[in-house]
């Protein structure tokens, strides 16, 4: 459903021997709806390039992202984000709560970009319970911890119910038990017909994951399917 | 209701206020002042009350720093009232000097009334507040 | 939903919004402000020029020993002096001389009624025509013996009677503002002023306790015949007529003119010197206030928001800004100006009268706008910036 046909990346230098640093190698890559595949590999590898080339974040140097017939990189701007915003939940790493807004109105900024209608506060506040967070809703993003923080991001990635789930360490600061319910999460996500991309260190994550890659120094190459 | 006796920046605007009044009328806008035999105009004796009703609001203000959060929404509605007197007391219920070009006119009047009016909406913004605050901890 | 995401970055941060709420204030205050103040300066010495209707004003030579004469008819100080009315007659004969009318001047003591001297001025219903066309302007009956009109500053008791050296005069209207020393006088017939000049002589409080109070009077006052140059006219009656000196009623207020042209550029320079100081510094504020949220903006990238939504954002989160700043300063401007005018008017010394209700909400509405224009614009550049951040900032890889 999400395709990358022949991607590659490079990045211009300003210095050095070759004129260009190679993040990405060309290659072809699919997430199928109801499936979870697992990115593995070092920092730097790139698989967070080849998560914001999916998610129409990153004009890749050659190439096409596909979202069911839709080439996201020929849409204009406008378009390209209404898409992203109804289509593909992002999970980025780090803290990336907005400081001025509770956790639930942070879970509902999604719909609210758009506005349309009554806010689904009923769904954030049923996500917020399955990522454990569900009595923070009123706290503002600066007093949460960091794996709080993560969990208010993965509900605010599933608000819009989107067709994709790109999730960037989604279990980074995250201690066993809530690990286990988020990769839970992710798994009940795809059986609700989700096409859901896991990057992550995490090991337990293999257990949870349909297909497993592993990027190294651009280049991805399939680990184990089932 | 709590027994909140933190100091706030509302707290500092009124008591600044407060006694921008009394200290106003004895040295900023003061009424006009006496003839060369000794003898004062009318205004003179709306400073007086002027200053003696300033120095009460300051003393107030003062007092309701040490006061529960509670009992400040009552110092606030007096100063309201009193502010209102104050408004009052040059002009209207004290006469002042036959020229609008006098000091008394010219200065301390529209003085008078523009701190006392500041002093009514700052003390109303305070209630207004508490109230709002009261409201969001109950819940 | 970008208004409500800007209101609640701006109460997020408080302090900060404060801070821009306080500059835009500053742009507001000075503008409107100092505009406001111009505008009543002109207004004054326009309402001053109306009023003082002659073209030449001639007095006895011996009241310029003893008085200004300009301070006098303008700048308070009351003061009286007399002259044969022969010489009014004179006057009236001479080559040019379209109309004239005589004044008749006296002050009172600060005693009885009054708490200072006031300048009690006397015209000939019958000839006039500088008090007349003002007086109609609120009185249009007949003005007998004892009624007064008195200036705008004046404050008259409940009864309507004022009582000058014993003699009681009734307060039949109130003259509308000039912003000059007319306010504070009190105008009646010949016969009432001569009535108080002989009640000032029975007390022993008029230095010309010898005059006939019939036979004087204190200054004529002169329109000139269409197609006659005043500056001529006014050297003849100087040359032909003895003991008398002619002053043109222009120059009488070109000082005052003058004035007013200095205070003006100087309030134009502060207003310049503060939107200078205040948009660059909003400039700079902006744009450190926007790079510290470049984050939180790449963060609306990832959701979905579109550049045009992220400017959107920005430039609503300004004008709330610009809004709530610009109508604090208007307000702390009307409560500057406004109820002090007369305090104003005594510091700066020159005629000053606020414009009428409609001009002013006018001027503060252009005040807002230009506000509100100029805050857009120091914000464009910042929300032009922010549509730009790279929302791969969020997701790249951390090395």
């Amino acid at each position: 459903m999400l395709r990358a046909e022949g991607v590659l990346k490079h990045y211009d230098r300003l210095r050095g021997s070759s004129n260009y640093f190679c993040a990405l190698q060309k290659l072809d890559f699919a997430l199928e709806p109801g499936r979870v595949t697992e990115i593995t590999g070092r920092s730097g590898s790139g698989k967070s390039t080849l998560l914001n080339i999916l998610a129409g974040l990153l004009r890749p140097t050659e190439g096409k992202v596909r979202l069911e017939q839709t080439d996201l990189y020929a849409l204009p701007d406008g378009e390209l984000s209404r898409l992203r915003n109804r289509a593909i939940g992002v999970v980025p790493q780090g803290q990336t709560g907005l400081r001025s807004l509770t956790v639930l109105e942070n879970v509902l900024l999604p719909w609210q970009l758009y506005s349309r209608g009554h806010a689904p506060a009923a769904r954030a506040r049923e996500l917020l319970e399955r990522v454990g967070i569900a009595d923070l809703e009123q706290v503002r993003i600066g007093e949460l911890s960091g794996g709080e923080m993560r969990r208010m991001a993965i509900a605010r990635a599933l608000i819009m119910q989107p067709a994709v789930l790109l999730a960037d360490e989604p279990t980074g600061d995250l201690d066993d038990e809530n690990t286990a319910a988020v990769l839970r999460l992710m798994r009940d996500t795809a059986r609700e017909g989700t096409a859901v991309l896991l990057v992550t260190h995490e090991a337990e994550a293999a257990r949870y994951a349909d297909a497993v890659y592993r990027m190294e120094a651009g280049a991805l190459s399939l680990q184990a399917a089932k | 209701m709590k027994k909140s006796k933190k100091i706030t920046a509302m707290d500092i605007v009124l008591l600044a206020l407060c006694l921008l009044l009394p200290l106003g009328a004895a040295w900023i806008f003061p009424a006009c002042g006496a003839h060369e035999d000794g003898s004062v105009m009318a205004c003179h004796w709306a400073g007086r009350a002027v200053l003696g009703a300033g120095a009460a609001m300051g003393a107030l203000a003062v007092l309701r720093l040490f006061l529960s959060s509670g009992a400040k929404l009552g110092a606030d509605a007096a100063l309201i009232l009193f502010a209102g007197y104050g408004e009052m007391l040059p002009g209207t219920l004290i006469s002042l000097c036959m020229m609008s070009t006098m000091r008394c006119h010219a200065l301390m009047k529209p003085a008078v009334i523009v701190v006392c009016a500041l002093i009514q909406l700052a003390a109303a913004a305070d209630i207004l507040l508490r109230i709002r605050r009261e409201r969001a901890e109950k819940r | 939903m970008i208004a409500r995401l800007s209101f609640k970055n701006l109460t997020g941060r408080p302090g900060r919004t404060a801070a821009l709420v306080l500059l835009a204030a500053f742009l507001a205050f000075s503008i409107f402000g100092g505009s406001l103040m111009i505008l009543s300066l002109q207004r004054g010495l326009d309402g001053l020029e109306a009023r003082l209707g002659a073209d030449i004003i001639v007095v006895p030579s011996s009241a310029r020993s003893k008085f200004n004469v300009n301070d006098l008819l303008l700048q308070g100080n009351p003061g009286y002096f007399y002259m044969n009315k022969s010489y009014a007659d004179q006057v009236a004969a001479r080559e040019g001389v379209e109309q004239v009318s005589c004044q008749l001047y006296l002050a009172s003591v600060s005693a009885g009624c009054c708490s200072v001297p006031v300048q009690i001025i006397g015209f000939d219903p019958a000839t006039d025509f500088t008090i007349l066309p003002w007086a109609r302007e609120t009185y249009r009956e007949e003005i007998g013996r004892g009624d007064i009109l008195v200036g705008s500053d004046v404050n008259v008791p409940q009864d309507g009677i004022l009582r000058f050296y014993n003699v009681d005069c009734r307060v039949v209207a109130q003259l509308s503002k000039t912003g000059s020393s007319l306010d504070t006088a009190v105008y009646g017939n010949q016969q009432t002023i001569q009535a108080l000049i002989a009640a000032s002589q029975e007390r022993g409080l008029n230095q010309y306790n010898q005059i006939e109070t019939d036979k004087v009077v204190s200054a004529v006052l002169i329109k000139v015949k269409n197609g006659y140059d005043v500056e001529d006219v006014k050297d003849d009656i100087n040359i032909h007529v003895r003991k008398v000196v002619a002053v043109r009623a222009s120059h009488m207020i070109s000082g005052i003119a003058d004035s007013l042209a200095g205070m003006s550029r100087l309030i134009t320079l502060f207003i310049a010197a503060v939107w200078a100081l205040c948009l660059a510094v909003m400039a700079v504020a902006f744009a450190m206030i926007m790079n510290e949220r470049k984050k939180e903006f790449a963060v609306l990238r990832v959701l979905g928001a579109s550049r045009g939504r992220l400017a959107g954002l920005v430039m609503s989160e300004a004008a709330a800004v610009n809004l709530l700043g610009a109508l604090a300063g208007i307000a702390l401007a009307l409560l500057a100006v406004l109820p002090f005018s007369a305090a104003i008017e005594k510091g700066l010394g020159l005629p000053f009268v606020i414009p009428d209700a409609g001009r002013v909400l006018l001027l503060a509405a252009a005040a807002l706008g230009a506000c509100l224009a100029a805050g857009a614009a120091v914000s464009a550049l910042s929300a032009v910036r922010v549509s730009r951040v790279d929302p791969s900032l969020m997701i790249r890889e951390e090395n």
